[in-house]
């Protein structure tokens, strides 16, 4: 009885997040209330699985903030950890927004590059998915696309070609370090994973895969963007990078916070603060050195998300008390005959098609208990499934303009702008480039762990 | 007409109201606009404007896209919004003139010289110029009006702030059956030159 509520909570929750009809964040909400008194409390009547699963008492643990040695393997239920940094990162990024880093950066590399539109492209990608390593890749693209249309229209060339790849590699950037894209986020806290594990193997896959999605992208638009040309006219009517600055102070505090958050989680392994305890230093300096802006930064916290990954954890929670994963899990390991290769493959394939149709966050917390279930039963390196499951999620979502919400942001920047971009023209670039990387990435994992 | 005006035309489907709206346009001489924004739309896009119109005045479909924040990828969403902010600096540029849709009302309610007409009419009636008009059977008449009345309130209750067809989103209500285009017509204009007065 509770493992049929519970899938069916999830399954409705899941419905109605994919629809939009009611914000999502209210969706979770309900159904992770629904779960805790539905399924622990009517049906399994277990007071110890709702404690277990709203998991608050481990914020007051020092293993929450500072682990000495390995990381920290957090328990199931609300991964409190993902949403302090998350939290954190939100402000540290506002603070730097508002003191007009990001467009400050995307100019002064415009410049550099004299403003040609095929070094524009790739500067562009690349500093795209190097962004996107340590700041939410939402952040990345609203800022990268909208100057991206600024430079098209000084410049009079299509952005198109430049926002489908800035897209891509913010989604790939993330994918290659712990704190880039939240599914990596909640892997890492879930399963005690720390910044340089995923730096050293999905960094790895995501460095190659860069390599080649810059050959890829170059090869379908070079040709177009080559043919336009810029007169120094041109150049001179373009704005200055100095421009987007709107304090200088502000710009320099907002630069070393950001140097100390990469510092920080660069090497968290070794000094053993938890990224719990990264995203509330980082907020408290950004606050305190705000002033009285402080307040305009706490109110830009987008609470709606946070409240949405609150209500999934425990939905999620639900899943895996009853165990309902488990069976997930025993049905991959059947299916796979326990052969990693063959789960590996399962795994980045289905996280792919899933990521690239659905939001990858509800399924990455899904499938996490899932690998964690995989290889206690079946004796699989839980490592390698969590990259593959990583990758998977990560990449996936790059396919469709709905797989990723840097693929929203960036088609509505360019849409708003009188560039609109369809299925048709988004998966035409974007979907091979999914499958190329998706498929290198197997192999790899293929080659390196199994 | 020195007074800036802007009438804004809801309408049900086969109540007549587009050709209300145009005549009205027509009489008063002003400038009319309906689906042929989207010319405009699809100019300033570079996009065909065959494109555009599948995804003209309809509500957002529940798969193929998503909203994040304030960002969404939906054409539908999309097409609406480029429509909106064309109609806003048509406003601001003092044009006046009559709008058919595009939830007008509630993009430009704080336009001085706004009047809003909702036009509905008696199903037969309805019914009867869908099928003159489109060539249709009585029952694929009713289920093409049924059906395109749906999405044109979806739109609008999605966009707009007052609910679709209800009297108290607009000026004046008027049920065409009455009094027939011509007579509806008539009746608008007074109704317009009186409102005009009060500016």
């Amino acid at each position: 009885m509770a493992q049929i509520l519970a899938v069916s909570i999830f399954v409705v929750m899941f419905l109605l997040v994919v629809t939009e009809k009611i914000e999502r964040y209210i969706v979770t909400l309900v159904c992770g209330l629904l779960t805790l008194l539905l399924v622990f409390g009517a049906a399994m009547q277990n007071m110890d699985a709702i404690i277990e699963t709203l998991n608050v008492k481990s914020i007051f643990t020092l293993g929450f903030w500072y682990t000495a040695g390995s990381a920290e393997e957090s328990a199931s239920g609300i991964n409190w950890a993902t949403i302090i940094f998350i939290m954190g990162m939100m402000i540290m990024v506002e603070g730097m927004a508002r003191a007009g880093f990001f467009r400050w950066l995307c100019m002064k590399l415009a410049r550099l590059v004299h403003y040609r539109p095929v070094f524009l492209f790739l500067t562009f990608m690349v500093m795209s998915a190097l962004l996107a390593m340590f700041i939410d890749s939402i952040t990345v693209i609203l800022f990268l696309a909208a100057v991206t249309v600024e430079l098209a229209k000084l410049l009079k060339f299509d952005p198109v070609p430049m926002i489908i790849s800035e897209i891509f590699c913010a989604n790939l950037g993330g994918s290659a370090t712990m704190c880039g894209d939240p599914p990596n986020i909640i892997i890492g806290t879930s399963l005690g994973y720390s910044f340089s594990d995923f730096i050293l193997n999905t960094g790895v896959l995501a460095g190659i895969s860069l390599i080649l999605v810059i050959g890829y992208f170059y090869l379908i638009y070079g040709k177009q963007l080559k043919r336009v040309t810029v007169s120094e006219e041109d150049i001179a009517k373009m704005p200055d990078p100095k421009e987007a600055i709107r304090s200088r102070k502000d710009f320099i505090i907002s630069s070393t916070i950001f140097g100390g958050a990469v510092i920080m989680l660069v090497t968290h392994a070794q000094t053993g603060l938890t990224v719990a305890y990264i995203g509330a230093v980082i907020a408290v300096i950004t606050l305190l050195t705000a002033g009285k802006d402080a307040w305009k930064l706490i109110k830009k916290v987008d609470y709606k998300t946070i409240l949405f990954f609150i209500g999934l954890f425990v939905v999620v929670g639900g899943l895996e008390q009853t165990g309902v994963l488990e069976k997930i899990a025993g049905l991959i390991g059947s299916i796979s005959g326990g052969n990693l290769i063959v789960m590996a493959a399962i795994i980045i394939w289905i996280s792919a098609v899933a990521s690239a149709f659905v939001d990858n966050i509800p399924f990455a917390a899904t499938m996490i208990p899932i690998i964690k279930s995989l290889a206690a039963a079946q004796g699989a390196d839980l490592a390698t499934l969590a990259w593959t499951l990583s990758m998977g999620t990560d990449i996936g979502g790059s396919a469709t303009p709905i797989g990723a919400s840097a693929n929203v942001v960036g088609t509505s920047v360019a849409a708003k702008n009188g560039y609109l971009i369809g299925w048709g023209r988004y998966c035409k670039a974007a979907a091979p480039a999914t499958v190329l990387v998706v498929a290198v990435s197997m192999v790899i994992i293929f080659i390196r762990y199994c | 007409m020195d007074q800036q005006i802007i009438i804004t035309v809801g309408r049900e489907f086969g109540s007549g109201g587009h050709e209300i709206a145009r005549q009205l346009a027509e009489q008063l001489n002003l400038h009319f606009y309906d689906r042929s924004m989207l010319d405009e739309v699809a100019k300033a896009t570079n996009v065909e404007v065959e494109f555009l119109e599948k995804y003209d005045e309809k509500p957002r479909k529940l798969f193929g896209s998503r909203r994040v924040g304030a960002f969404s990828n939906s054409m539908e969403e999309i097409i609406a919004e480029l429509q909106f902010e064309n109609l806003r600096q048509k406003a601001e540029s003092g044009e006046s003139f009559v709008i058919v849709g595009r939830c007008a009302e509630s993009v430009l309610k704080d336009v001085k010289g706004l009047i809003s007409v909702f036009i509905l009419g008696d199903l037969q009636e309805k019914v009867k110029r869908i099928q003159e008009r489109y060539q249709l059977d009585e029952q694929e008449a009713l289920f093409k009006l049924k059906r395109h009345d749906k999405k044109r309130k979806q739109y609008h209750n999605f966009h707009a702030e007052g609910k679709w067809g209800d009297s108290r989103t607009y000026d004046i209500c008027i049920n065409s059956s009455r009094l027939g285009i011509e007579k509806t017509v008539e009746l608008l204009k007074c109704y317009v030159e009186e409102r005009i007065r009060t500016f």
